[in-house]
């Protein structure tokens, strides 16, 4: 899942979060992005790539401004990959209660549970 | 293995089976149990080698009908019969960008026994946070309109 490990270590930023927590709201430009940084365009711009890279935001057509928009898709994915895991246990999870049930448990184990 | 630094990379889950903790830890490690209940539905596991110690290592293939085939490889680093499993899970390859840690607990109760299980993923999951991050920055509506996009 290179996808994946790509967008989590995008994530694993607090700048880069809160980018993306800003065009959640809407597109902005990269200096409408910086304003509340205390970095420089250039330091904003590297994290711009990353998030880029990684599918995260996409950059505008417009030559002029080249404003970012928040591309969820991949952000997608991670939700749906913890999603998953869950699931996946909690139906291994329901197999393994069924198999106690009849699971053969040898010689003091079975002894033990029909003395209770 | 859990601490501030970690908690926001887990996945945690909790079940309580109706067995002694011998017996659900018996299921865990026994190779002749495993392969009966370890999957989601649909799937199933082969095991081809298993030896439960530190510094041990578990081999099984998963199968699905329409997914194919999955190797998978755990590698124990602490065990402690009956009470805890720590292990690496990966697909059989070294250095393996996508593999885990998980630390399996057992507790019993009153007959019962209590497993809890936590996975830590790598560079990575950020999982449980990326639902949370709209916090960050730019207020509340940050993280339903998130939500939205996340469920489109």
């Amino acid at each position: 899942m290179p996808q994946l490990d790509a967008t989590f270590s995008a994530l694993a930023d607090p700048t880069r979060r809160a980018i993306l927590a800003r065009l959640a709201q809407g597109e902005a430009t990269v200096l409408e992005l910086a304003a509340p940084f205390a970095m420089s365009l250039p330091a904003v711009s590297k994290h711009l790539k990353a998030l880029e890279r990684a599918g995260l935001i996409i950059k505008g057509r417009d030559a002029q401004r080249r404003p970012c928009r928040l591309n969820a898709e991949p952000l997608r994915k991670v939700a749906d990959f913890a999603e998953q895991y869950r699931r996946h246990w909690e139906e291994s999870f329901d197999r393994l209660d069924d198999y106690l049930k009849v699971m053969p448990t040898g010689k003091s184990t079975a002894r033990k549970r029909s003395r209770k | 293995m859990t601490n501030s630094s970690t908690k926001d990379r887990e996945i945690v889950l909790e079940r309580t089976f109706d067995a002694p903790r011998d017996v659900v830890f018996d299921a865990f490690t026994n190779p002749k149990h495993v392969d009966h209940w370890w999957g989601p539905n649909g799937y199933s596991t082969t095991t081809s080698k298993m030896d439960v110690r530190d510094g041990g290592e578990w081999i099984y293939l998963m199968k699905h009908a329409q997914f194919g085939e999955f190797k998978n490889r755990i590698r124990y680093h602490r065990v402690t019969r009956p009470a805890r499993l720590q292990y690496l899970h990966d697909s059989g390859v070294d250095n393996d960008p996508a593999a885990f840690e998980v630390e399996i607990t057992f507790e019993e109760e009153r007959g019962k026994t209590k497993v809890t299980m936590r996975s830590l993923f790598p560079s990575v999951a950020e999982v449980e946070r990326v639902k949370g991050f709209g916090a960050v920055r730019g207020g509340e509506q940050t993280l339903a309109r998130l939500s939205e996009y996340l469920k489109k």
